[in-house]
């Protein structure tokens, strides 16, 4: 564990009234493109190589390991896709939004050398349709590297050229599942798809693609310049590196900050954001779809293994919701489910009919007109829905599924005190079969 | 009878002699976009976009001509364009306002924000203030949790809105207002 000041953030000043956009001439004065053009001189499986024993993980919710996803390439199959997840719409989430508002080119060096080492034959960022401005940066900084060759021209030794576009979505949260965004790109809705076949097999346009997030790029230039060692030399074992946390809710000052994987999440709070506004309650730790974090989990260290040992889905996008004493647990649970009953696709039943029926329970138990048998039938309905349960095709349900049940389990109480006191006398009000 | 019955066959937007997709935006699609995919449906997001961005809706004759020049049909265009929530099928105000309505700013306070918005203006979720000027949205996630509550404008972002203080935002708007400026 040895984290020496930001690496992903190292050219955006924290302080606010400093911060300003870093254009090309800025990025290569401080270091930028070196990482490229020492990509340029390397074997395409070197870089693979380096990537893979660099431990790196996706940044984008799942972890999964960056450089075996790329050997799921076939061989001899061309052209190649890299769609870039630039999608970031889980609630809680904005990293990625503000590490390129202010450094559009560490995501296009990213694209660069992961475009090297593949073979990429066009790079597509994948930009959520609200981030209308940030849209334009990227549009901006694209076109000063086209201009200086990063670009538009062919890899050395081949004739594949890489090509870079942006592509705007339009307000559709399932577009940040890797197969949605696929079929956002291709202009149609953006459903999910069954899988096999996988994207690295027939992708975009059933074509080979790989789909990385933002952060997951934008950590290349420094593995690739300093080495897997450099990087695995951050974090703990099985989470190496930084990582971009954003801090939000009842927290005195929120905003974007780079600490080392397994950071308990209590240290993140105080040393950078200011500590908890009031006493902590509950948090969100890597946006709502990860479930939330008790009141005794204030030191959740925040790495890929916090699922299991803290009774939540995963590190998600390690971006952390603060609630203190003050939230109304019960409201929270039905702004969270109303999210995912407003943003299910409509796909599979068990998502559509679901979500939108526990948000009606939640609504009438938050209203008192609940009944002692809702809470089991809430927690029912939510465990029924979800790829782990199997009945759903993406990940979306599984977000509805983790939110109801860590809530309901971890804050059982508040729900049985909104439950309509005559409905509960003489019956046992259960989360589970367990007694509330 | 309790209901109107609406004629569905009649296109819900007026038609009109001069096309839609302009020269503008079909020299824009064939040259800027058309090479960047393997497929021409691919272009479909970017055109509706240049078509909110020119109209600020998408009217059912635009999705037909969409369909002529992606050479797919008019179903699949209308199947893919109305699963997107920021195109729109009917005109709105000069001036969209999404209000925020998940959790960071839930909790940081965006309900006061919104019924002081309701309360002023006398609208609900989606609807026009009568002088045809802003249009309310309650949506999901901008990604502004770090500014919560937040909005956008035609996409200018809005940080830590008061009720009062975004009132004021919102009254002092310019009633003359360039279209282009829809965010799109």
């Amino acid at each position: 564990m040895a984290f020496n000041g930001p690496i992903l953030l190292k050219r955006i000043p924290d302080e606010a009234s400093q911060r300003k956009l870093i254009r090309y001439d800025d990025y290569v004065a401080s270091g930028g493109y070196k990482a490229y053009n020492q990509a340029l001189a390397m074997k395409p499986e070197d870089i693979i190589n380096v990537v893979k024993d660099s431990g790196l993980r996706g940044r984008g919710g799942a972890g999964f390991p960056c450089g075996v996803k790329w050997t799921f390439l076939p061989k001899d199959i061309f052209p190649r896709y890299l769609a870039v997840n630039y999608d970031e719409s889980e609630p809680c989430t904005f990293k990625d939004r503000y590490l390129c508002e202010y450094d559009p080119h560490v995501l296009l060096e990213g694209i660069a050398i992961a475009g090297i080492a593949n073979r990429i034959s066009a790079s597509y960022i994948f930009i959520r349709g609200e981030y209308h401005t940030q849209a334009k940066i990227l549009e901006e900084a694209l076109k000063e590297a086209y201009e200086k060759g990063i670009f538009g021209k062919a890899y050395p030794g081949t004739d594949i050229v890489h090509h870079c576009y942006v592509h705007r979505g339009a307000g559709a949260y399932i577009c940040g599942e890797e197969t949605g965004l696929l079929e956002a790109l291709e202009g149609k809705r953006g459903w999910p798809r069954i899988k096999p076949p996988f994207p690295a097999v027939a992708g975009a346009f059933a074509k080979p693609t790989i789909i990385n997030n933002v952060e997951t790029l934008a950590c290349l230039p420094y593995i690739v310049e300093n080495g897997a060692a450099a990087f695995k030399a951050m974090g703990t074992p099985t989470s190496s590196g930084p990582k971009l946390m954003g801090v939000s809710g009842h927290v005195n000052k929120p905003g974007v900050y780079e600490e080392e994987l397994g950071i308990p999440m209590g240290k993140l709070i105080e040393k950078y954001a200011g500590g908890v506004k009031g006493k902590y309650k509950a948090a969100f730790h890597g946006g709502i779809s990860m479930g939330v974090l008790g009141t005794n989990q204030y030191d959740a260290p925040l790495d890929f293994d916090i699922g299991k040992a803290f009774g939540v889905l995963g590190l998600g996008t390690a971006c952390v919701t603060v609630m203190n004493e003050s939230t109304d647990m019960v409201k929270v649970a039905r702004n969270c489910v109303r999210f995912y009953a407003h943003e299910s696709c409509g796909q599979c039943t068990p998502c559509r009919e679901g979500s939108a029926w526990a948000y009606k329970m939640l609504n009438r138990i938050c209203d008192g007109r609940g009944k002692a048998k809702d809470l089991d039938l809430l927690l029912e309905i939510g465990l029924a829905q979800g790829i782990m349960p199997g009945t759903t095709i993406c990940g979306l349900a599984d977000g509805t599924n983790w939110v109801i049940k860590t809530i309901l389990q971890k804050f059982p109480e508040e729900f049985k005190a909104k439950i309509k006191a005559e409905s509960v006398q003489g019956v046992d009000v259960t989360v589970g079969g367990v007694k509330v | 009878m309790a209901w109107i019955v609406q004629n569905r066959l009649q296109p819900y937007t007026p038609t009109r002699s001069e096309p839609y997709i302009t020269e503008k935006i079909r020299k824009e699609i064939e040259e800027k976009y058309f090479p960047r995919y393997p497929t021409k449906r691919a272009a479909l997001l970017p055109l509706f976009h240049l078509i909110m961005h020119e109209y600020g809706f998408i009217a059912a004759q635009a999705i037909d001509e969409a369909a002529t020049l992606l050479g797919i049909s008019a179903s699949e265009v209308q199947d893919a364009a109305t699963f997107y929530e920021e195109f729109r099928f009917e005109p709105s105000g000069k001036y969209v306002v999404n209000v925020c309505r998940s959790i960071a700013c839930e909790l940081c306070g965006h309900e006061k924000v919104l019924a002081k918005i309701k309360e002023i203006f006398g609208i609900e979720n989606f609807e026009t203030t009568e002088d045809g000027l802003i249009t309310l949205f309650e949506v999901e996630c901008l990604g502004l949790c770090e500014f919560a509550p937040a909005a956008l404008i035609n996409g200018e972002r809005q940080c830590n809105l008061t009720p009062d203080g975004f009132v004021e935002t919102l009254k002092k708007l310019p009633k003359e207002v360039a279209p282009h400026d829809n965010g799109h």
